[in-house]
């Protein structure tokens, strides 16, 4: 419990030095990005790719952007050495998605530049594979089947399964039946070695994710993700209170004092920064926060597989990293997509972990060509 | 047998729960019952075979430890700096710096204590050599292992910048600022015409900010008379400054939370700064208790360990200035992880360094990354003295000493030191020195 508040702080401003005006391998000369759409999830998401005068290129993902943040992020981001995470950071934090794909193409420009994988880059790796969360499409087993199925050929051992939405009409002891049966359903149709995510998309009021916690928890899902989308300590601590399950939570906040907010009332369990809001430069720092909580950092992904890349990246540099989760579509075409942006590297795993690549930057080449063929807009 | 042999033995024997109880290999030592011997990794550092299709070719071939000594009429004696050096297989080496003021021999031996689980490791994985040092020391901190961790800590991140050719700060994130970073000095004033003459030094100096110390020791509640002088001390440092030089005041953890609040609160009107280890560290609930009443900036942290000393003070908003030391703290991975937590609370960043120059060279690219950061300290005062002589022999270079009221950053790759050893063998360690001692005017012993 809190004892004293002496101030309410927000983050303070920062004034950076303007770019340095002399040339340097690093600066970055060129500025690009896509607009990307996959075919049949719909799922966005943009891409940028960088390259420094001294002609390396290096790509990063975020979330969708506008066509006008994207053009704001180029002239905020031109002439800066790729170094200068922080000057982006604060540059562009009021376009998150942004905010991402622009550092994380800085952290794949200098890590190429360097010769070495950006793991090594942010200090070198913790571990030599990294853990997978397969996040399923759909809702249930008839729907999440196709997906789970795929996930299960990519060597994936731990899903996401979402959790059914609550009708005004259904009185509670039936919806938590519901839920139970659903869950239950999904650890009979994955088999016994899977292991559980429950996911509830923030949809939930903080009253029935307490009452789905406590007739949950002792199935022992790794997490109870997002119960709900009120997120104010006092709403939390309904859940937290009352059942030991661990909470997930993050995947809509950009701010780090929002993650603090969370870490300090003691409302997560685990830390869910989303890449697709957040550049691997911020989240290290919510991983600063968590690991002085010892809280876990499993951020979320439903973007595209270069994002999935970095984050894999991210989780093989922190000790509290968890597990990356990987959006796993139902589609073929969603899924050849992929591969295509990749140069056919494919979001794998061997026994649910991804084996580290010991390449420069993120590991593999993007396939621009696939990026014009398959995005909705390039700038 | 070694205790990495052990620990290639354990590897071997597989694991071993709490729970299983099997019977131990005979060939392993003794296990008393209350450590289980659990080992899951195909490897530990050293050797880290689990690492070798993701790491770096580079390894750790050696490591070493210097004490040196100045002379005490130069620098104060219970502070021998202990510097760290790493050496690799492909030639590269790095410097950092462990000094612990009162604990020299100590902390040399604490980072030879280390040397099992460094030598043979890849010097890249820094986070993952900090966890194992700071982890696989099961104790978790204290002053002792964080600044055996913060030497050990500093030259792996200055052999990772030589590697990636850029110095430490740009791998960071920063620099916020290419001039370089605040600074301020200490000083020592006891007049008005005192203050006034240092006013004019310090500005011609084109520096911007000083420290000093509370005139007297104080005891848990405290009279009129020291009350009234230690605040009259201040309102004449003010004075004799002028409204436009900042100064803060180390109040050195003399006063009690009672008597600092009575302090902070007449001291207000003065616009320090910040308000230096008000109280003891030790009682975050006590120190909320002096803080609450006052808007004087507060600073603390120099004798706190690893990030998570400093969570119950962020948690709690006590604090408005962070200091930890990069010495102690647990070097630059710590400082950087303290720093990130800060900014979320919107707490600053003004690190501690009363040592040698290495740390504070060291400090200075986490600082030059850091949004948050205020200003460096350093044990130096506007005029050059002797001290400063012996850094610029070690260093090559006039270490540390501002210029129009910023350390300049340093350009070479890594930590951008090269210490030179044959300067070193010119001041040998001498042994330990307790920290200095004060005691009350009845003989109990005063925080000082």
């Amino acid at each position: 419990m809190r004892t004293i508040s002496r101030k309410l702080r927000g983050t303070s401003s920062v004034v950076f030095a303007p770019a340095i005006a002399e040339d340097h391998p690093l600066k970055i000369a060129q500025f690009r990005a896509w607009r990307v759409k996959e075919p049949v999830s719909n799922r966005r998401y943009t891409v940028v790719r960088l390259q420094s005068q001294g002609g390396v290129s290096g790509y990063g993902e975020g979330g969708p952007a506008t066509a006008a943040e994207i053009v704001a992020a180029r002239v905020a981001t031109l002439d800066r050495r790729a170094t200068e995470s922080e000057f982006i950071r604060s540059a562009l934090r009021r376009t998150p998605a942004l905010e991402a794909a622009v550092n994380n193409a800085m952290l794949d420009l200098v890590s190429r530049a360097k010769n070495v994988p950006i793991y090594q880059y942010l200090g070198g790796p913790v571990r030599y594979k990294a853990r997978l969360l397969g996040h399923l499409e759909g809702t249930g087993p008839a729907a999440s089947g196709p997906s789970l199925e795929r996930a299960k050929r990519q060597g994936i051992l731990a899903f996401t399964t979402a959790a059914p939405l609550r009708d005004a009409m259904i009185p509670l002891r039936a919806y938590v039946d519901l839920v139970r049966k659903q869950y239950a359903d999904m650890q009979a149709l994955a088999g016994p070695s899977a292991e559980w995510v429950l996911d509830a998309a923030g949809a939930m009021t903080p009253g029935d994710a307490a009452t789905i916690a406590v007739a949950l928890e002792a199935s022992h899902p790794i997490w109870f993700d997002e119960p709900t989308a009120v997120t104010s300590p006092d709403s939390l601590a309904k859940i937290v209170d009352e059942s030991v399950m661990p909470i997930g939570l993050g995947r809509n906040i950009t701010d780090l004092v929002a993650f603090q907010t969370l870490l300090a009332s003691g409302s997560v369990n685990i830390v869910r920064p989303n890449l697709a809001l957040n550049s691997l430069t911020k989240i290290r720092r919510v991983a600063a926060l968590a690991e002085t909580h010892y809280v876990g950092v499993a951020p979320f992904h439903d973007g595209g597989p270069i994002g999935s890349m970095a984050g894999i990246h991210l989780n093989a540099s922190l000790l509290y990293a968890y597990a990356q989760q990987i959006p796993v579509p139902a589609s073929d075409r969603d899924a050849a997509m992929r591969v295509e942006i990749t140069s056919g590297l494919k979001e794998t795993g061997d026994k649910g972990f991804f084996a580290l690549l010991n390449r420069p930057g993120l590991g593999f080449e993007v396939n621009e060509k696939a990026l014009d063929a398959r995005s909705e807009e390039r700038i | 047998m070694k205790r990495r042999d052990v620990l290639t033995a354990l590897a071997g024997a597989g694991a071993l729960t709490a729970t299983s109880r099997r019977p131990l290999n005979p060939s392993l030592p003794h296990n008393c019952g209350c450590a289980p011997q659990i080992v899951t990794a195909k490897d530990k550092p050293p050797g880290a075979a689990a690492f070798h299709g993701v790491g770096s070719k580079l390894r750790i071939t050696n490591m070493r430890v210097f004490g040196v000594t100045l002379d005490e009429r130069i620098a104060q004696a219970d502070r021998p700096y202990i510097f760290v050096k790493i050496e690799t297989n492909q030639g590269v080496t790095g410097w950092g710096e462990a000094t612990l003021e009162g604990k020299a021999t100590a902390a040399m031996a604490c980072v030879m204590d280390l040397k099992d689980l460094i030598i043979g490791s890849d010097p890249m994985q820094v986070e993952h050599l900090y966890q194992t040092m700071y982890i696989g020391s099961f104790y978790r901190g204290g002053p002792v292992l964080g600044s055996a961790i913060s030497g050990i800590d500093q030259a792996l991140w200055d052999i990772r910048g030589k590697v990636m050719g850029m110095p430490v700060y740009e791998m960071l994130g920063g620099p916020i600022d290419p001039r370089g970073v605040r600074g301020y000095y200490h000083a020592d004033v006891w007049t008005l015409a005192e203050a006034k003459e240092l006013r004019d030094k310090t500005k011609a100096a084109g520096v911007t900010a000083l420290k000093f110390q509370l005139p007297d020791l104080l005891e848990c509640v405290e009279t009129n008379a020291k009350i009234s002088r230690a605040v009259a001390h201040m309102e004449m440092l003010r004075e004799g400054l002028g409204p436009d030089l900042d100064f803060a005041v180390d109040f050195h953890a003399r006063p009690s939370p009672t008597v600092a609040a009575i302090i902070l609160r007449e001291i207000e009107p003065l616009q320090l700064l910040f308000a230096e280890e008000i109280c003891p560290p030790e009682n975050v609930r006590a120190m909320a208790r002096a803080v609450r009443h006052s808007t004087t900036p507060i600073a603390t942290g120099e004798r706190l360990i690893a990030s998570y000393g400093y969570a119950e003070l962020i948690d709690m908003g006590v604090v408005d200035i962070l200091q930890p030391d990069i010495a102690h703290v647990g070097g630059i991975s710590a400082l950087w992880k303290v720093s990130a937590t800060a900014e979320a609370s919107g707490v600053r960043m003004a690190p501690h360094a009363c040592e040698g120059p290495i740390g504070g060279i060291a400090s200075l690219h986490v600082d030059a990354a850091g949004p948050n950061f205020l200003a460096q300290e350093i044990c130096g005062f506007v005029e050059a003295g002797e001290k400063n002589r012996v850094w610029e022999d070690l260093m090559g270079f006039p270490a540390m000493r501002m210029i129009d009221g910023r350390y300049a950053l340093p350009t070479k790759p890594g930590l951008g030191v090269d210490i030179s050893e044959a300067a070193l063998k010119r001041y040998p360690f001498q042994g330990t020195r307790p920290f200095v001692m004060a005691f009350h005017e009845d003989g109990a012993v005063g925080s000082i």
